[in-house]
């Protein structure tokens, strides 16, 4: 590993694929001398990020993300752009490994000279990962790459942080038996600014086309998250590579849509104001379960709540009384 | 029937001697879920639908023949090629002039992928685990002095089989030989290379015509010719116990049955002529039982579809020893293996077997290795009195009643396939794969554990071997010498002819019609087998794989407290905890060879003991590996070789990574590879090497201990 944080930063300026693929190495690393050195990079290489569409794919095991992903970033290199897929694939509860099998559904992009792929195990906390992805996001985009698509598994919570770090959240869909929209997440849905019906090819068209409307009826009842864009429904085969262009062509819209509103500075804006609470509550809370005086009574106290002995009120009192006492009080005029 | 009058009396004696034992105790779990019991008797066979029945009548389980070996032993038909078709045809007349019966030829991956030798591709490949074939020529040259009328040719072609095949046909004609005359087999079995060989070229739907198209234009024009041959055989050697193989293969027959009876065939015009392919395993009695309940199921199966002619349901198979089961280690023990596979499949009844050669886990076989193999059978037919009485284990309590659970348990299995709309749906769903590989994964588990014993690799072990035979090379010249007859090929052909016979095949294709006899005139004017597949390909596509890899079930096999796993896990949590994250590595196939039993199971064992797994898309070439290695920043990169091209393409990784600039990423080698090239491979930047029967807890911890090493 190199102590030099400039080796990286000037290594994923230029381009170099390998120095960024050891940069993101760093950012997801536990051990803290990393993390310092993938900060001091992030920091250095913030001026150079920002002009990538960043869109998050999401969808149902089975839906086809690997194949869709495959044809769309396939075209898109096609259309000239540099495209980065970093890919979140679930870890072993038990044993921490992982299986990352992506690349062997991308066939093609992941030989493209124009295409960098990474998946990533999610080991670790839902806000570690979402740290870790957002800046690999930054990395990839000072490194060239001018669409940065992030994919996660269709289940669990990753959607809605995924969705707080991107300009358009994609949720991929099949047209499947039964109710189209049991077992979906009415939380996906709020956040998707397009939903598009995968597998819409041979026999399966019509079902496809149904599942659409079903979709669009459903999308109506619920309130768009931004004033400037109603979120679409298309449909598409990522194996018949048809109907991709038009997918493309709604990002493209949704972009000028909110650009010329100002909205998109302004979700970014908000995104990052959003990122810096999290981050704060994160580490206070870190600091809090961390500090040695939590650690020595909190035990007590919870031996006591078992017990009866004391209300967990007053428990919670005790320990921020710990802190308090040590660091001053708030000031709780200016409470936001 | 009653109990045995005195069944107490044994009860009473044998817990006697277990001295406070429970007689239970002696009950065995096989891997296939089938509860074994340490005594048999009449009672476990009465009612039996496979019990007391005659050999040569339904529902066949004593044989398909009324006679079987007492009429005429079985077909020695050894499974070979290798190099140029030259010396293939050298080799199989030598193999015909000291007692082989008939031919079986084995094709390289290059001819099996629909590449011809000078692809870019396939480099590696070219005349390694088979015989390199480009045109007719090539054809005509494997067949040289060998009567096509006279002579029963098996071929193993599944991927590029419509050019294979008509080339066949063509070196048939110009040797004076009419269609109607060729007797022999084309494996034609694609179904199962989705679910274990992966030496497909087309998706599924497009392949499964092409089957069909086979089968018809065999059935009117090649009566005496096996249109298919339906292959447990690479099931088991993916990892398949007996039950999964036989499950699936009845339901691999089912899927081609209605596709012929879909494409318009009567079933008594093509059923006669399918042919099945088992692979024989350690297990004795079970893969006796196997091919015993394998013929009942056809003969059940079939019933559905009401054959008229009694062949139509009449299973008639192929075995072959397992290859799996050999070892590097004490290699000479795998002449007593498969002579032990050899028996279960004599005395489970087959009509034609393979015998593996001692060295096939080393590299490919020699004249001497290959003769021992030919002889084991030899000596069984003629030596060793076998063959008098039919179906010598009938009425054995223990083989009917085994026999009898494999029908069971396979049924629950065909059922589920049934349910999901037929083997070709449930391959899309990717439940038999799955099925396949934990059943891999398990096993690994077992042996790693030295609950399954394997002599001299995990018990009896030697110290200090060495490799006193020789092993055969295959030269880097068979590549030149197959490229320069591919261009004096094009250069004196008609090339107007051949581009008009290519546009033909891919107006079919697309059109409809019959796509073997559609490239006879193709094979004629001397198109090659490349050419062909492209002219397919435009119309149908390349299938890519889509590589799924379970989780959980190797480590699910060791007890909770397994002293060597824990400690790796702990080992790969102090990784985590001194380097920031997992040990990384990618496991690659590169090449053409598609044989995944050994990264897929690399893959889920080194992921349940902690280690980032990324598995590489099969078919990769060194330069895509090394991208791939450098973009995940593995620590390491496994890479396994099957088929005799470690020499080319791992030390091509190699160069590839330090072209890259990813030298520190370090370059491990599994499969088969001879120990006498462990030293090459050191010699240009392998770290490790692990050859067959190296658990996965010794190579995990000597993988961990290069990369702690570097980091």
């Amino acid at each position: 590993m190199q102590k030099d944080p400039s080796y990286y930063i000037q290594g994923v300026l230029d381009g170099n694929r390998l120095m960024l693929s050891r940069t993101i190495t760093l950012i997801e690393s536990s051990l803290p001398s990393h993390q310092e050195m993938a900060t001091t990079i992030i920091e250095k290489l913030l001026p150079h990020t920002g002009s990538a569409v960043r869109l998050g794919i999401t969808g149902v095991p089975g839906a086809g993300k690997s194949t869709f992903i495959e044809s769309f970033g396939t075209l898109l290199t096609d259309l000239g752009h540099q495209v980065a897929v970093l890919a979140i694939d679930p870890s072993s509860a038990r044993s921490g490994g992982s299986v990352l099998g992506d690349k062997t559904r991308m066939l093609e992009l992941s030989v493209n000279d124009n295409a960098f792929i990474r998946p990533s195990p999610s080991g670790g906390t839902l806000g570690g990962v979402a740290r870790k992805t957002r800046e690999t996001m930054l990395a990839c985009e000072a490194a060239g790459f001018d669409v940065v698509i992030i994919e996660t598994v269709g289940v669990g919570q990753s959607e809605t942080a995924v969705a707080s770090m991107v300009d358009f959240f994609l949720v991929l869909m099949i047209a499947g038996a039964g109710d189209e929209l049991q077992g979906i997440k009415k939380g996906i849905l709020e956040v998707a600014d397009t939903i598009v019906i995968n597998k819409a090819d041979g026999d399966n068209v019509t079902r496809a086309e149904r599942a659409r409307r079903e979709y669009e009826a459903a999308l109506h009842i619920l309130t768009p998250g931004s004033a400037n864009w109603s979120p679409q429904v298309l449909t598409c085969s990522a194996l018949k590579k048809s109907g991709l262009a038009e997918i493309w062509q709604t990002v493209n819209q949704h972009r000028a849509a909110l650009q010329a509103a100002g909205e998109l500075q302004s979700k970014r804006k908000k995104q990052a104001l959003d990122w810096m609470h999290f981050l704060l509550e994160e580490g206070l809370r870190t600091w809090f379960f961390t500090h040695p005086d939590i650690k020595a009574t909190l035990p007590k106290l919870i031996a006591a709540i078992e017990q009866q002995a004391i209300s967990p009120t007053s428990a919670a009192g005790q320990l921020l009384r710990i802190l308090k006492e040590k660091n001053g009080e708030p000031d709780t005029t200016h409470a936001p | 029937m009653a109990q045995h009058p005195e069944y107490e009396k044994w009860q009473e004696l044998a817990t006697k001697l277990l001295k406070g034992k429970p007689l239970d105790s002696l009950d065995w779990q096989t891997p296939e879920g089938i509860k074994v019991k340490p005594l048999y008797t009449a009672e476990d066979i009465e009612g039996l639908e496979c019990a007391n029945t005659l050999p040569g009548l339904a529902p066949y389980v004593r044989g398909p023949m009324a006679t079987m070996y007492a009429g005429r032993p079985w077909t020695i038909r050894q499974y070979a090629g290798f190099s140029t078709a030259k010396e293939s045809n050298e080799f199989y007349r030598k193999a015909l002039a000291a007692g082989q019966k008939g031919l079986s030829v084995a094709f390289d991956l290059a001819t099996h992928r629909g590449y011809d030798s000078d692809h870019p591709r396939v480099t590696g490949d070219v005349g390694k685990a088979g015989v390199a074939i480009d045109s007719v020529e090539d054809m005509k040259i494997l067949f040289d002095g060998i009567p096509l009328d006279q002579m029963s040719v098996s071929m193993t072609m599944n991927g590029a089989v419509i050019p294979i095949l008509a080339s066949y046909i063509v070196a048939a004609e110009e040797q004076g030989v009419a269609h109607e005359q060729l007797t022999g087999t084309i494996q034609n079995d694609i179904l199962k290379e989705y679910l274990t060989r992966n030496t497909f070229i087309y998706p599924p739907t497009p392949s499964m015509r092409i089957v069909s198209d086979i089968i018809g234009f065999c059935s009117k024009n090649m009566p005496r010719y096996n249109s298919i041959s339906i292959s447990g055989y690479h099931m088991m050697e993916a990892g398949a116990n007996s039950v999964l193989q036989v499950a699936f293969t009845m339901a691999d027959g089912l899927e081609y049955v209605r596709t012929a009876l879909n494409a318009g065939m009567d079933v008594d015009e093509f059923a006669p002529r399918l042919s099945f392919f088992f692979g024989i395993g350690m297990n004795f009695f079970m893969d006796i039982a196997m091919l015993r309940a394998a013929r009942l199921l056809w003969h059940n199966l079939m019933q559905q579809f009401n054959p008229k002619n009694p062949r139509s349901s009449m299973l008639r198979t192929h075995c072959q020893t397992s290859g799996w089961s050999l070892t590097e280690q004490d290699p000479y023990n795998n002449v007593i293996r498969t002579t032990l596979e050899a028996l279960t499949s004599v005395l489970g009844g087959t009509q034609s077997l393979h015998t593996n050669s001692f060295d096939e886990a080393i590299g490919l076989p020699t004249d001497f290795s290959a003769r021992i193999a030919r002889n084991t059978q030899i000596i069984i037919q003629e030596e060793s009195e076998v063959c008098h009485v039919i179906d010598p284990l009938g009425g054995s309590y223990y083989v009917e009643s085994l026999t009898n659970s494999i029908v069971e348990q396979a049924m629950k299995i065909i059922d589920e396939v049934e349910e999901l709309g037929g083997m070709a749906k449930a391959i899309e769903s990717g439940m038999p794969k799955m099925r396949i590989e934990e059943s891999a994964a398990r096993k690994q588990a077992r042996i790693d554990q030295g609950l399954d014993v394997i002599v001299g690799v995990n018990k009896y072990q030697l110290k200090d071997e060495q490799i006193d035979f020789e092993i055969r090379e295959v030269p880097a010249s068979v590549r030149d010498d197959q490229v320069a007859r591919i261009n004096q090929i094009k250069e004196t052909r008609d090339k107007a002819q051949v581009e008009g016979a290519l546009a033909e095949i891919t107006r079919v294709a697309r059109e409809g019609g019959n796509l073997l006899e559609a490239t006879l005139p193709a094979m004629r004017a001397r198109a090659t087998v490349g050419e062909v597949s492209d002219a397919m390909e435009e119309v149908f596509g390349r299938f890519v794989a889509n590589t799924r890899c379970i989780s959980g079930a190797y480590a699910s096999e060791f007890s909770s407290d397994s002293e060597s796993l824990l400690q790796l896990r702990q080992r790969t949590e102090n990784f985590l905890k001194n380097h920031g994250r997992r040990p990384r590595m990618l496991v690659t196939k590169m090449g053409q060879d598609g044989h995944d039993r050994g990264i897929k199971v690399i893959a889920s064992a080194y992921a349940d003991i902690g280690f980032d797994v990324d598995i590489g898309p099969l078919f990769q070439t060194p330069e895509e590996a090394a991208k791939m290695a450098i973009e995940n920043d593995v620590h390491v990169v496994g890479a396994s070789s099957l088929t005799a091209g470690h020499k080319t393409l791992v030390p091509g990784l190699v160069a590839e990574l330090k072209k890259q600039g990813g030298d520190d990423i370090k370059v491990v080698a599994g499969g088969i590879i001879p120990p006498k090239d462990y030293d090459y491979l050191y010699e240009r930047g392998v770290e490790a090497v692990f050859g067959p029967g190296t658990s996965v807890i010794d190579s995990a911890n000597r993988t961990l201990d290069l990369i702690e090493k570097a980091a």
